[in-house]
C-alpha cells in the first residue's frame, strides 16, 4: 500500500460523490458560513477561483458535488462583504505546522511520512498546551491538513488582534526568542538562566529547547553550531532527560551553550509557517475536503492522542486502488 | 494614593470635602498658586506658567501630555509642579472637573475623553516612575520608593486580574511584550499572594517569594496599573455621561468642556496630532553602509537560496530609499513621494538603484537573469508604477513602500535576522540606522 500518491480526476469525483458530505464540515465553519470567503483550485495550479461565498451549507454542498475541485479552501477571516473581501470583521488565530517543512526531522523522506507527521503532531501538542495553559484560550480546533496540522483558535478575545500581536503569540508558543537575561532594577539585578525559572515564558522556552535538542540528528543544521558542537550536544543530551541543565551547560561550556540556544531559538521560529499566522486574510484548506496531491482527507482531529492519519484521513478510494 | 489614582476612595473623599463650589472654579485660587510656587525651585517656573485656578490646572495636565510627546522644545521644568505630591488636593479636583465637563458634553468616545484618559495614564505612570526622585536625599528616596511600592501593591491587590487579551494595544505598541508577562490561564499575574498560590508547586529549591520579586518587576506593575487607571477613568467619564441625560447640565461645566476642545484643536494644529516624536530629527544624508543593521548587510551580499525577490524588492528597496531620502518617516507620520525629496530623481538613480541592482546581481542565480521583471517591481515599490524606467509622470501610480519591520523580517526571511547589541529594543531596521547615524 503506497500513501501520498496524487488522486486522479476519477478518484476525486468518486470522493465527492460517495464519501464527502457537507455535514463533515465542522460547525465552527458552518456557523458563520455567509461571512467567509471560499477559494478553489480546479486544475491543481493553485487556488485562483476566489471570492466565492455560500450563504447556506446547501449551496456549498451543491458546488463541491458538481465541481469536484482539486482543492478547496476557506478564509480564516470573517467579512461583512466576503464576496469583495471587504469590511473585515475578525480572523481566527492560526498556526500551520507542515510536516515537510519542519527543520528538524529525524526521518529523511522527500515528502512526508509517518515519522515526520508524528513529529508535527508532537510540536502541535506543545503549542496547544501553551495556548491553553499560559494564554487561557479555549476554543481551539485542530485540523489535519493532509501533510501537517492547522491549529485554529476562535476565542473572541483573539479574533481581532493585529498581526504584530499575532506574531508575539507565535513567538511565545514556539519559543523563538531567548528569554530576558536580566531582571530587577538598578541596584538589585539578577541574571538567572532560563532553565532556573519554572514558569512563564522562560519555562516554555526551556521546554521547546529540550524538545528540539532531542530531535536533532547528526545531520541537523543549526546556525552557528558546527559539527563538533553538534556532536557534543548529542553526546550530552541524556543529561536533559532528568533536566540537569546546569551540568549540560557546564559540559558544553557557557559560550558554546549560548550558541546552541541562539541557534535553536531561530530554528524554533521555522517550526511553524509564520506567514500564515500573521496573515489576517489567509485561506486555509477546508476541513473535510480532499488534498488531491497526496490523496488524504483534510479533517478535524477530535482526539489528538488517538488520531492516526493513516486510519482516520485516508479516503476509501485509496484502499480500493489495486497497486 | 489619590496622587496616583484620583479615582481611589481617598480621591473621592477629597472631592466630597473640597470640591463643592463650581461657580468659583474660574476664580483665582491663592492656596493653589502658593503651593506651586513654594514647592518649585527658584528660576524653574515663570509666573505666567503657574496655573491660577482649577480650570487652568486641568488644562495644564493635558498640555503636559501633548507637549511632552509632540513638542521638540518641551521643557520638563515648566511642568515639574504636576509631579509634586503637595498639589494632590488640587490635582484631584482638577481631574474630576475635567472628567465631568467632558462626560457631560461629549461622552467617553470623544477625542476630548481620549485625551483625558491617555493623559491620566501617562501622569500616573510618570508619578510612579523613579525619575521623580532626583531632587531628594537618599533617605527620602528610600522612603518614597517604599511608599511607591506599597501604593502599587495595595492598588493591585484591590483590582481584578487583567487578561493579556485586554492589553493587546500595549503589546502592539511594544510598550510591553507578551514574554515579559507571567501568565496563567490567560491572566497576568501581578499580586504576590496570587503568584505564590498558583506557582508554589512548580518552584523547587527556591523561595517562591524571591522568585516573585525577581520575575514580576516594577516596570510591568506600573504599566498595567496605569492601564487599569485609564480604564477606570474611561468608565467614570462614561458614567457621568449616562447620568447627564437625566439632569440639566451645569453651564460652568459646559464652558470648561468648550475650553478643552478649543485647547486641543489649537495644540494638535501646532504639533501635527498625537503620537511619538521618535526619530523625527533624522536628516536625509548620503548612505553610510557601515551603519547598516546586520540584516541589511547580509542582504547586500546577495541571497544564495530561496526568497531572492522578497529580499531585494520588498526588503532592500524600501529600506535603502527611505534611509537615503526620508529616514525620519516613522517619527513624522507624513507620507511623502520620492520626488518630494529627490525632485530630479538623481539621487535615486545614482545612489540608490545601483546598490539594489548590485545586491540583485550578487544573488545566486543573479536575480535579473531569470526574473528581469523584478526590475519593474523595484520601480513600483518606489512609487513609480509598473514601468521599466523611473519617470516622474508615473509617480503615484503605486505607493512608496515603507521599510519592513523586524517582525516581518523574522517571519518572512528568518535567515537574515542575526541581531547585534544595537538591535535590542528596536523594531525596525531603519531605526537601527538612524540610531547609529546619530551616534556618529
Amino acid at each position: 500500500m503506497e500513501f501520498f500518491k496524487p488522486a486522479t480526476e476519477q478518484e476525486r469525483r468518486l470522493y465527492y460523490k460517495e464519501e464527502w458530505d457537507v455535514k463533515q464540515v465542522p460547525d465552527f465553519i458552518l456557523d458563520h458560513l455567509e461571512n467567509r470567503e471560499f477559494g478553489f483550485d480546479h486544475f491543481g495550479r493553485g487556488p485562483n477561483d476566489r471570492y466565492k461565498v455560500f450563504n447556506t451549507p446547501y449551496y456549498l454542498k451543491r458546488f463541491l458535488k458538481t465541481r469536484n475541485p482539486f482543492a478547496a479552501y476557506c478564509s480564516v477571516a470573517f467579512y461583512k462583504k466576503p464576496k469583495k473581501r471587504k469590511d473585515w470583521m475578525k480572523s481566527e488565530l492560526v498556526f500551520d505546522v507542515d510536516a515537510k517543512d519542519i527543520p528538524i526531522r529525524t526521518c529523511n523522506c522527500d515528502n512526508v511520512c509517518e515519522i515526520c507527521l508524528n513529529e508535527a503532531k508532537g510540536i502541535v501538542n506543545n503549542i496547544i498546551d501553551t495556548l491553553k495553559g499560559d494564554l487561557g484560550l479555549k476554543n481551539i480546533h485542530l485540523i489535519y491538513s493532509g501533510r501537517g496540522y492547522h491549529i485554529r483558535v476562535l476565542d473572541d478575545e483573539v479574533m481581532e488582534i493585529d498581526s504584530d500581536v499575532r506574531s508575539q503569540v507565535l513567538k511565545y508558543v514556539v519559543g523563538a526568542d531567548i528569554p530576558e537575561e536580566e531582571y530587577g532594577e538598578m541596584n538589585e539585578k539578577y541574571n538567572p538562566p532560563h532553565f532556573i525559572i519554572p514558569i512563564g515564558y522562560p519555562k516554555v522556552f526551556t521546554d521547546r529547547v529540550k524538545y528540539s535538542i532531542f530531535h536533532l540528528t547528526k545531520n541537523s543544521k543549526i546556525d552557528d553550531v558546527n559539527e563538533k558542537l553538534l556532536k557534543d550536544i548529542l553526546k550530552n543530551r541524556y543529561l536533559l532527560e532528568e533536566n540537569n541543565w546546569g551540568l549540560f551547560k557546564n559540559n558544553i561550556g557557557p559560550l558554546r551553550y549560548k550558541k546552541i540556544v541562539n541557534g535553536i531559538a531561530s530554528l524554533n521560529m521555522s517550526l511553524v509557517d509564520g506567514k500564515v499566522s500573521i496573515d489576517l486574510k489567509r485561506i486555509l484548506r477546508l476541513p473535510s475536503s480532499l488534498h488531491s496531491k497526496v490523496s488524504m482527507r483534510c479533517t478535524e482531529v477530535k482526539n489528538i492522542e488517538t488520531f492516526d492519519p493513516f486510519k482516520d484521513a485516508v479516503p476509501k478510494f485509496v484502499w480500493e486502488r489495486n497497486d | 494614593m489619590s496622587f496616583i489614582n484620583p479615582l481611589s476612595d481617598e480621591g473621592k473623599q477629597i472631592v466630597r470635602e473640597d470640591g463643592g463650589d463650581l461657580d468659583r472654579i474660574f476664580d483665582e485660587n491663592v492656596p493653589l498658586i502658593n503651593t506651586i510656587i513654594e514647592n518649585s525651585s527658584q528660576g524653574d517656573l515663570e509666573i505666567k506658567d503657574v496655573p491660577s485656578n482649577y480650570v487652568d490646572l486641568a488644562i495644564k495636565r493635558l498640555e503636559w501630555y501633548l507637549r511632552r510627546s509632540n513638542d521638540p522644545n518641551y521643557n520638563h521644568k515648566e511642568f515639574d509642579f504636576l509631579f509634586n505630591p503637595e498639589i494632590t488636593k488640587f490635582d484631584v479636583i482638577a481631574f474630576y472637573i475635567l472628567c465631568q465637563a467632558i462626560g457631560i458634553k461629549y461622552g467617553s468616545n470623544s477625542r476630548e475623553s481620549r485625551a483625558i484618559v491617555e493623559s491620566q495614564g501617562q501622569i500616573s505612570a510618570q508619578r510612579l516612575s523613579p525619575s521623580i526622585l532626583i531632587n531628594h536625599s537618599n533617605e527620602e528616596k528610600r522612603k518614597i520608593r517604599l511608599e511607591r511600592r506599597t501604593i502599587i501593591e495595595d492598588t493591585i491587590k484591590n483590582l481584578e486580574n487583567v487578561k493579556w487579551t485586554s492589553i493587546t494595544d500595549l503589546l502592539s505598541s511594544k510598550k510591553i511584550t507578551l514574554q515579559e508577562l507571567i501568565l496563567d490561564k490567560g491572566e497576568i499575574i501581578l499580586d504576590k499572594e496570587d503568584f505564590i498560590n498558583r506557582f508554589e508547586g512548580e518552584i523547587h529549591h527556591r523561595q517562591p517569594e524571591r522568585m516573585y520579586n525577581v520575575l514580576i518587576g516594577n516596570k510591568i506593575k506600573e504599566i498595567i496599573l496605569a492601564r487599569m487607571i485609564m480604564q477606570s477613568t474611561e468608565n467614570y467619564i462614561k458614567s457621568v455621561h449616562e447620568r447627564s441625560s437625566t439632569v440639566e447640565p451645569n453651564p460652568v461645566l459646559l464652558k470648561i468642556a468648550e475650553r478643552v476642545t478649543e485647547f486641543l484643536s489649537k495644540e494638535t494644529l501646532n504639533y501635527g496630532g498625537y503620537g511619538g516624536y521618535g526619530g523625527a530629527d533624522a536628516k536625509a544624508s548620503p548612505l553610510n553602509v557601515e551603519k547598516f543593521p546586520p540584516c541589511i548587510r547580509k542582504a547586500l551580499d546577495g541571497i544564495k537560496s530561496g526568497g531572492r525577490n522578497e529580499v531585494i524588492v520588498l526588503f532592500l528597496t524600501p529600506f535603502l530609499s527611505y534611509a537615503r531620502l526620508y529616514p525620519s518617516i516613522f517619527g513624522k507620520k507624513t507620507s511623502l513621494k520620492v520626488s518630494d525629496v529627490d525632485p530630479d530623481l538623481k539621487i535615486t538613480k545614482n545612489e540608490i538603484l545601483p546598490i539594489i541592482h548590485d545586491a540583485a546581481d550578487k544573488c545566486s542565480p543573479p536575480l535579473f537573469d531569470d526574473q528581469p521583471q523584478e526590475k519593474i517591481n523595484i520601480n513600483a515599490k518606489l512609487g513609480f508604477g509598473m514601468h521599466a524606467e523611473l519617470n516622474l509622470q508615473h509617480e503615484g501610480e503605486t505607493t512608496w513602500y515603507t521599510p519592513m519591520s523586524c517582525d516581518k523580517v523574522k517571519l518572512n526571511m528568518p535567515d537574515l535576522c542575526r541581531p547585534d547589541k544595537t538591535c535590542k529594543g528596536l523594531n525596525n531596521p531603519l531605526s537601527y540606522y538612524n540610531r547609529k547615524m546619530r551616534e556618529k
